[in-house]
This record gives C-alpha cells, sequence and structure tokens, in this order.
C-alpha cells in the first residue's frame, strides 16, 4: 500500500478544515455579535474557526497546483516526489498503530496494568524477538514500577480493571 | 543594603542539616515528578501539602519550593531525550534539544540545558532578593488591558518569525485556538464547544495534547523510519559535561536575555512557559550566523531553559508579596502557606522574615543541590537510550498514557492522544509547525480572558489598549516584532533583487 | 397490593442490610473528589479534612484526593453520578453542587449527589481601595445609582457566587455596578489593590494580606452578626470591628458560602451515617479550628435535617436572584 503526498496533504487539509466548521457551529450556538460590552462568548471561536476553514482551503488548493506540478514534471520526465508512506513503512506503521489502539482498549476494560503487562511483553517478544519469559518478566517489572511509583510513592490512583480488585488492589 | 543582612538571616535559617535533607529529598522527588510526563510539579507539590502540616512552615515550603526545582529540572530530560516535555515549561527545550540528542550529542544537550536551568533560576533569586519591594509594586500596575498586551506580545515574539508555510503556521495557530475555547468560559460563563459531550466540559487538557502531540507523534515517525531511535546511541563520558560547561560563556548574550526575559515574564502574569516561548523565539530571531534552529543549536537549549527557570523562581515573589501565582505550582503552594496561617501579601515580608528569607535563601542552596544532582543523573537518562527500542518505545508509549490519564483521571483523555499523536505525525510530515498550536492552547483562552474583560472595562472600546504608557508601550514592543521581521525580509529581498536586474 | 410491595420492599432491605452487619466500614481506600483546581479554597478544605482524618486515625483506609476542577466544577458532580452507590468516593463542594445546574446545561442535577455535611461558612465582604472616597457601604452604593454601570465592580468567575452577590445588591438597593469577571478571589484581590476595579466581595482570607498591609479596607460584612474577635489586622481594626452590610443599611441579612461534602446519590444509610460520624470528629478536633481560624471561615457543621433546610434556602434565594437576572439555563 503506497500513500501519496498529495493524499495526506488533501485529507489533512480536509480533517482541519472540518474543525473550523465545528468551531463556527458550535460559536454560532453561543451567539457571535459584538455588543456593547464587548464580544459575546462566540465570538472569537466563530471568527478563528471561519480563518481556520479559510487556511485549510488554502492549503488543499495549494496541494492541487502543486500535485498538478508534479504530473506535468512527471510527464516530461522528471522524477516522482517521494511517496507520504509505501510498502514496508506502511506496515510497520500500521502494526505499530494496531498495537497502540489495542493498548488502549485493552486498558479502557482492564486497567492500565494489565494493558501495559501485554502491550509491553508481545513488543519485547514477537517484535524484539526476546524469548516471551524474558519479555513478560521485563512488562511485570515495568507494572510494578509504575504500581511503587504512582500508588505507593505519591498516591495516585491510576486505572484499574476488574482484575486487580481480586488480588486485593484498589 | 538592609536586604542583604536579611538574606545572610536567612542562609541562617536555611541551612541546617533538616532542612538540607528536606531540600536533597525534595529536589529528588522532583525529579521524578518532573521527568513524568502529565505528572507535574503542581500535582506533585499538592500532594505533599497535607504531609507539610507536622512541619514548621518554613520548612514546610523549603519541601515545596525544592520539589518544584527538581520538577524544573526534570521536565528538560525526557524533552531532550524523547521529546516528549515532562513539564509544559520544557516544550521549547525540545525543539532544540531533541535534534542534538539524535545527533549523538544527549550529554551535551543536557548539561546545556541543566546548567542554563541553573543559571536562570540564579538570576531569578537575585532579583528577588534585591528588588523584591519594587517589583511587587510593578505588578500591581497590571489590569486586564496590561496582562492581555503581555499575552500578545508572547504571541507576537514567537509567531513572528517563522519559517513554514504561513497558511500551515495559520491552520496550527487557529485550531490551538479554538482547542483552548473548549469548555466553561470564566468571563461570560458559558459552556462551550462541547457538543453535549461531557467529557469535554473541562476542556481538552494543554497536557494531554502536548503529550499526543510530541510523544506519540514523534515515536510514530521513528517507527517509520525502523525500530530503533535515530542515532542517539552515544558513548557517555563525564567529560563531555566538563567540555560542554566550558562553551558556556560563548552564549553570554543568550543568557542575559533570556534571564531577563523569564524574569519580566516571572513577575507579570506570563508564566515560565510562555517566557520559555518567548525566548525561544526572540533567540531564534536575533542570531544571524550558523545552523538554523530546530537542528540542535545550543541557543536553542539555552533560551527556553534559562528563560524558564527565571521565571520559575521569580513566580514566587508575586505570589509571597501580592497573593497571586503566576504559575500553577506557585498556585497550589499558596494554597500551603493559607493553610499554615501565613497570609500572603506585601506585609508577609515585614510580618514573617524568617519564613521569607529562609524560603529565598533556601532557593539559592536548593537550586544549586538541584544542578548537582540532575548532572550526577545525565548519564543514566542518556544511558536509557542504548535500551532496545522494542522494550523502551512500548514504555514510553505506556508512560505516556498513564502521564495523560494522570492529569485528570478521565478515560477520555487516552483517546485525545492517541488522536494527537496521529495529527502530530502527520502535522510533522507535512511540515505543519506544531509551536504555534501550543502557544495558541497555552496563552489562548487567557488572552481571549484578558481581551474580554479590557472591553468590560471600557465598554467595547479599543482604545483601551494604548491608554497609558505602560500598556501602549508593551502593544508597541508587540507589534513591532510582529512586523518588523517581514519588512526586513521585503526588504533584504528587494534589495536582494536590485543588482540582479 | 401496596402492602405487600412495602413488605416486599422491606425484606430485599433487610436481605440486603444483613451481610453488610448493620455498621458500615470502607472497605478500599477513599477518594475525596475535589471540585476545584490544585490550591483553591475547596482544595484547601478538603486536603485539611484528609490530614486530619488520617493523622487522628479517624479513617484507618487510605485517602486519595483527585482534583476535577473542570467547568466551574461541575466535572466532579458529573463524576459523582457517573458512579452512583459508590460509597468509597466523597465530593467536596460549595454551594457550586446546587447552583451550577440552575445557570448552566449540565448532565446532573442535585437529586445525583447526597448531601453529608456543611463543615464551614465562608464569609462574602465588601471591599475598597484604601484611598477609595467610600466610607460606608451605602456610598458606594449611591455612587453606583448617581452613575449607573460605570463604577467597576471586580469579582471571581461568572454567574457564580461573586456576581449573584453583587446581583442581589443591584436588586436590593436599585444601583447599577459594570461587573468584571477574573479568574479567583486572589487575582480579584489585586485588582483592586492596583485601583484597576473599585470594589470587590472578597472572602477574608482572598483579601486579607492586602488589607493587612493598607493596601485596601473592608465595608462591611454579609452575616447576620459580626465575625468572631480577631487579633487586630490593619491598625487596631480586627474581623471584630467590620460592621455587618445590615447595620450600614444595606437591607441583605446574610450571604455566605457554605463548605459541603456529598457522596454520590444511591448508599446504603449505613454509609452517610458513618461519613457523618467521621466528619463530626474533625469538625471537633483542635487542627480544624486552627485552620478555620487562620482562614477567618466560620464554624458551622450541619448534617441531615439542618443542612436540608440550608441548602433548600441558600438554593431559592439564589434562584430568585437568578431568575430576575435572567440567568437560569434552559
Amino acid at each position: 500500500m503506497t500513500v501519496k503526498v498529495f493524499h495526506a496533504e488533501l485529507g489533512t487539509a480536509v480533517a482541519t478544515g472540518l474543525l473550523g466548521v465545528a468551531g463556527v457551529v458550535g460559536a454560532n450556538e453561543l451567539g457571535h455579535g459584538w455588543t456593547e460590552s464587548g464580544p459575546e462568548a462566540g465570538y472569537f471561536p466563530f471568527y478563528v474557526g471561519l480563518i481556520l476553514i479559510g487556511a485549510s482551503l488554502w492549503n488543499l488548493v495549494a496541494a492541487f497546483i502543486h500535485h498538478r506540478r508534479a504530473q506535468a514534471h512527471l510527464a516530461a520526465g522528471g522524477e516522482a516526489d517521494e511517496p507520504f508512506l509505501d510498502g514496508e513503512r506502511a506496515r510497520r506503521l500500521g502494526i505499530f498503530i494496531a498495537a497502540l489502539l489495542a493498548f488502549v482498549v485493552v486498558t479502557l476494560t482492564m486497567g492500565i496494568y494489565v494493558g501495559s503487562i501485554l502491550y509491553i511483553t508481545w513488543s519485547a517478544w514477537r517484535q524484539g524477538g526476546y524469548r516471551l519469559p524474558l519479555a513478560l518478566g521485563t512488562g511485570a517489572g515495568f507494572a510494578l514500577a509504575l504500581y511503587v511509583i504512582f500508588e505507593v510513592i505519591f498516591k495516585i490512583p491510576l486505572l484499574k480493571g476488574p482484575i486487580e480488585p481480586l488480588l486485593g488492589i484498589y | 543594603m538592609g536586604n542583604f543582612d536579611l538574606l545572610m538571616h536567612g542562609f541562617g535559617v536555611a541551612i541546617t542539616p533538616m532542612h538540607l535533607m528536606l531540600m536533597v529529598g525534595g529536589v529528588l522527588m522532583g525529579l521524578i515528578v518532573g521527568v513524568l510526563p502529565g505528572l507535574g510539579a503542581p500535582n506533585g507539590v499538592s500532594l505533599l501539602i497535607p504531609l507539610t502540616f507536622a512541619l514548621d512552615p518554613t520548612s514546610a515550603i523549603i519541601l515545596l519550593s525544592s520539589m518544584y526545582w527538581g520538577a524544573l529540572f526534570g521536565g528538560s530530560t525526557t524533552s531532550i531525550l524523547f521529546n516528549i516535555p515532562g513539564e509544559p515549561s520544557s516544550v521549547a527545550t525540545t525543539f532544540d534539544g531533541y535534534p542534538m540528542a539524535r545527533a549523538g550529542q544527549s550529554t551535551r544537550a543536557l548539561t546545556l540545558a541543566f546548567m542554563s536551568a541553573g543559571f536562570g533560576a540564579l538570576l531569578g533569586v537575585i532579583v528577588i532578593t534585591l528588588l523584591a519591594g519594587w517589583a511587587s509594586n510593578f505588578a500591581l500596575r497590571f489590569g486586564a488591558p496590561e496582562y492581555f498586551a503581555v499575552y500578545f506580545l508572547a504571541f507576537a515574539a514567537f509567531v513572528g518569525m517563522g519559517s513554514a508555510a504561513p497558511m500551515k503556521t495559520l491552520v496550527s495557530l487557529a485550531a490551538g485556538l479554538l482547542l483552548a475555547s473548549v469548555g466553561m468560559d470564566s468571563v461570560t460563563g458559558s459552556i462551550r464547544l462541547t457538543f453535549g459531550f461531557e467529557d469535554l466540559l473541562g476542556g481538552i487538557s494543554f497536557l494531554v495534547v502536548v503529550i499526543g502531540l510530541f510523544g506519540i507523534g514523534e515515536l510514530l515517525s521513528t517507527v517509520q523510519e525502523g525500530l530503533r531511535f535515530r542515532g542517539v546511541a552515544s558513548k557517555i563520558d563525564l567529560r563531555d559535561v566538563f567540555k560542554t560547561i566550558a562553551e558556556l560563556p560563548r552564549y553570554w548574550a543568550t543568557y542575559i536575555r533570556s534571564g531577563l526575559i523569564g524574569i519580566w515574564m516571572g513577575i507579570t502574569p506570563g508564566g515560565p512557559t510562555a517566557a520559555s516561548f518567548m525566548s525561544y523565539g526572540i533567540a531564534r530571531s536575533s542570531s544571524r550566523k550558523g545552523a538554523p534552529f530546530g537542528t540542535g543549536r545550543p541557543e536553542g537549549i539555552v533560551a527556553p531553559e534559562t528563560a524558564d527557570h527565571s521565571a520559575g523562581s521569580c513566580a514566587m515573589l508575586p505570589m509571597l508579596a501580592l497573593g497571586v501565582p503566576s504559575s500553577a505550582t506557585a498556585a497550589v503552594m499558596m494554597g500551603g502557606l493559607m493553610i499554615w496561617g501565613l497570609t500572603p501579601g506585601p506585609m508577609l515580608f515585614a510580618t514573617q522574615p524568617d519564613f521569607v528569607w529562609g524560603l529565598i535563601a533556601s532557593m539559592y542552596v536548593s537550586n544549586l543541590i538541584g544542578v548537582v544532582l540532575v548532572l550526577a543523573t545525565v548519564p543514566m537518562f542518556a544511558a536509557l537510550l542504548r535500551i532496545p527500542f522494542t522494550i523502551i518505545g512500548p514504555m514510553i508509549v505506556a508512560i505516556c498514557f498513564v502521564g495523560a490519564y494522570t492529569v485528570s483521571n478521565a478515560t477520555f483523555d487516552l483517546w485525545l492522544v492517541l488522536i494527537f499523536g496521529l495529527v502530530g505525525y502527520l502535522f510533522s510530515r507535512l511540515d505543519y509547525p506544531l509551536a504555534p498550536l501550543v502557544l495558541a492552547m497555552v496563552l489562548g483562552h487567557k488572552a481571549e480572558n484578558a481581551f474580554h474583560q479590557s472591553m468590560l472595562l471600557s465598554d467595547g472600546s479599543l482604545g483601551i489598549f494604548f491608554s497609558n504608557p505602560l500598556v501602549s508601550g508593551i502593544m508597541a514592543v508587540g507589534i513591532a516584532l510582529l512586523v518588523l521581521p517581514k519588512l526586513m525580509a521585503f526588504g533584504s529581498r528587494f534589495r536582494r533583487r536590485v543588482p540582479v536586474e | 397490593m401496596t402492602t405487600i410491595k412495602t413488605g416486599l420492599l422491606a425484606a430485599t432491605a433487610l436481605l440486603l442490610a444483613v451481610p453488610a452487619q448493620a455498621e458500615w466500614a470502607p472497605s478500599r481506600p477513599i477518594e475525596f473528589v475535589v471540585a476545584s483546581g490544585a490550591g483553591g479554597g475547596t482544595d484547601n478544605f478538603a486536603r485539611t479534612i484528609q490530614a486530619i482524618l488520617t493523622r487522628d486515625g479517624i479513617i484507618d483506609n487510605p485517602v486519595v484526593v483527585l482534583n476535577k476542577g473542570g467547568g466551574s466544577g461541575a466535572e466532579a458532580f458529573l463524576y459523582a453520578r457517573q458512579n452512583d452507590g459508590d460509597p468509597h468516593k466523597l465530593i467536596f463542594g460549595t454551594n457550586n453542587v446546587y447552583l451550577l445546574p440552575h445557570v448552566a446545561k449540565l448532565a446532573y442535577t442535585v437529586e445525583d449527589l447526597q448531601p453529608v455535611a456543611a463543615l464551614a461558612l465562608d464569609e462574602f465582604l465588601v471591599w475598597v481601595k484604601a484611598d477609595s472616597p467610600y466610607q460606608t457601604v451605602m456610598d458606594l452604593v449611591n455612587a453606583a445609582k448617581d452613575a449607573p454601570g460605570t463604577i467597576p465592580f471586580g469579582g471571581s468567575q461568572s454567574k457564580d457566587t461573586d456576581e449573584t452577590l453583587v446581583a442581589l445588591i443591584e436588586q436590593t438597593t436599585g444601583a447599577d455596578f459594570k461587573y468584571i469577571p477574573f479568574n479567583g478571589g486572589g487575582e480579584v484581590g489585586v485588582q483592586l489593590a492596583g485601583g484597576h476595579v473599585a470594589a470587590n466581595v472578597n472572602n477574608p482570607n482572598e483579601n486579607a494580606g492586602q488589607w493587612q498591609a493598607g493596601a485596601v479596607r473592608p465595608l462591611c460584612v454579609f452575616a447576620p452578626q459580626r465575625m468572631a474577635e480577631s487579633a487586630p489586622i490593619s491598625g487596631d481594626m480586627g474581623w471584630h470591628d467590620i460592621p455587618t452590610c445590615k447595620e450600614q443599611g444595606l437591607e441583605i441579612d446574610s450571604y455566605q458560602m457554605p463548605r459541603t461534602v456529598w457522596l454520590p446519590a444511591g448508599t446504603e444509610p449505613d454509609v452517610l451515617a458513618y461519613y457523618e460520624a467521621a466528619l463530626q470528629k474533625v469538625a471537633e478536633s483542635d487542627a480544624w479550628k486552627e485552620y478555620l481560624a487562620k482562614t477567618s471561615q466560620s464554624a458551622s457543621f450541619l448534617t441531615g435535617d439542618e443542612l436540608a433546610k440550608f441548602i433548600e434556602t441558600s438554593e431559592g434565594n439564589a434562584v430568585k436572584v437568578f431568575e430576575a437576572e435572567g440567568w437560569t439555563a434552559k
């Protein structure tokens, strides 16, 4: 799978533009006028939203123009731009993001300790090529360090899942 | 020389075996708190407050302030090594600190940061010692329009001379301003841009965004290049530390300028984070020769660190003398003061000389202890980078998420970290600058509040921003910083063109 | 039919109560959820209680403090609703618990929380700059009547306790001030000392430092009687020497802010009794009295019906002001 810089630029410009639209819509509910006692609550979000939309459109057009030029350059026998992501990189990044996502989901359901043990173990074992017991030990050691620093020393409770109460840890 | 005698008296109060122990303990705890992103000095200090009930107020404030210094030192460590700012005020340190570490000079970068920090703190304390009375009177002159002018100045100093595409800078800035306005607006009392989501009621935390943008974003960029940190495995040599210390005098101009900016922002309501950004911006615009900023320039580390720490120590002054904290940590300490039965205000210096001057004297000592301790940890932290990425990478990820969770114990923030991680990766790949977004999140809402308050005071007339010499002066400097670089760039382009044609 | 239902309910209640052995006691760490940021008045309130509870061994379980100050504290109260029936979470606030839902559209109501106790009352005073021409509160009010909408009156936050009090003064007297919201009491205090606003309604400890230095002075206190005797603060004046606003002819009997503790709704009655008893011990401790004296708050320990009555009156009065100002959120 290959992603071109052009597509990434388009996607980003559209996303920032949508954020601007959200700002304008949200500000519209609050009123964005200027009263005798200065701006209303929605004044700044409204205009900042408009500026964001405008700047995003500019970037969108700029991306198109750049793309057109690059195409012409290519047609004239020039070299293609470097892609945003190509096969190997995309695969590596995809795996990392998928693991991140899995980590967040496991953390939300099982708590941060289980989440980080699984995540660190998996990474050391599957990606780092360490033996499973060693990987598991690393993960567990890390979780223990988290527990000691946060819960014991600083008395800050971290996110826990259904398992910790069974072990008497709240 | 009354202040000098009082300071000597303060040293008598501060230097006891018990207090020295508290300083070492406080600095060490602060280092841990500072290194962990999300868990910052304000949290750390507030957790210690109940413990201080058993101490007398002077010992208590020495413990708390030592922790603050420790956290300020610790925050720079992760900025430089992993591009993850441990404290909001060390965001600007990542801009040049991380590239320098990546180029294999992590020891140099860390040493530069710590020495500058120590110097900044020292400068700040000297100002407090000499100018306590004058400075607190000066701070009283700041009403809403002056606050706005200071924020405007900070924006102008930083944004005026970016190198990225102007429209991309604008997108980044506007996105930051929008994100900052989510949640309850204290001037109008209305809830803005939450679209009915309860999770957004408290606003989008600046810390969570920074952890995502810088921490996770940087890891994504690293992974894309391969499963290892880019070129950081340098050998650690204590001689590097001394070599770096020897090169420090070269940056004297940056030191003095950044120290002054820090002092100014610490006394007025800007705070350390704004000070470090502003100082970095001004250092960038006033440097002419050498490698561009953002590629590991030593001045790019010296400037924000010096300003950060001089602002951090000067922020103690308005807290003690006026009861106005200009940093989040100072706010927590002030809460402590009230519980201990001390009333912050102009009379505190007269009624509690032991406390005030003991604290000031302890600032000299504990910052010295801080520099020594933190330099001793340099080899240890630099060694972290030798751990294989497949082990340390996921640990950093876990610490980022833990840190984001501890900011307000909200699970929603975990999603925000993930989203802003992707945003950070996309933005840095496509050359959108991240700094304007961060600065807008720090100052955007404060600036808007001050603007709104000014409008209430003046019945909607913008003339209030030029109504007295102080506010007009600050505004004029701000406008100059915004406009002059553009004019100069235009001018030089024009001049360069003439001979060609 | 109804008798059977009641009987069934009673039986279920018994069944539930028996394993709990009547007396409830916490079985895990207790969370103190604070409706303000670190360093705020509510934060100090909660942390003082935390320190007394653990130091005097009133509660053996560890206590952890969580700050959820977002949305003027609404974050903490929403958190209570999300954790209903959880006996290990106490929520610390002021009167904002029951006033916020009136002025902002929020996803909780006061029924989502169970009041446990009020432990202190914070007083409100009218302060002016030391060299200001106003000698009594009526001077200030009359000046605002002569020049409506021009005298800047500083306060903390918008549609919160301070602005409510200023609105109440306006509604009582017909004066018209220009209210300017700032971020906190300390900030308003400095704005007053610097002469950027003409007056404020800060709590005693928010302005004490400036008063001590002779930069500001109090005009009157919104309490039924004068504050407790104290050592002189400024010159030979102490807290007791400040007249009440009523003495000076401003017809507002009392305006005080309670410091309150709440549980999420839906806990067992035993839980409430347990915390009431624990907080009672706190209120009787010397450390607590010391805290009240140092922060110039008035002692007042309210639970049960007394507390319910206090909340009802306080809420009713505030809602009247909100309605007159058109602040009620619908």
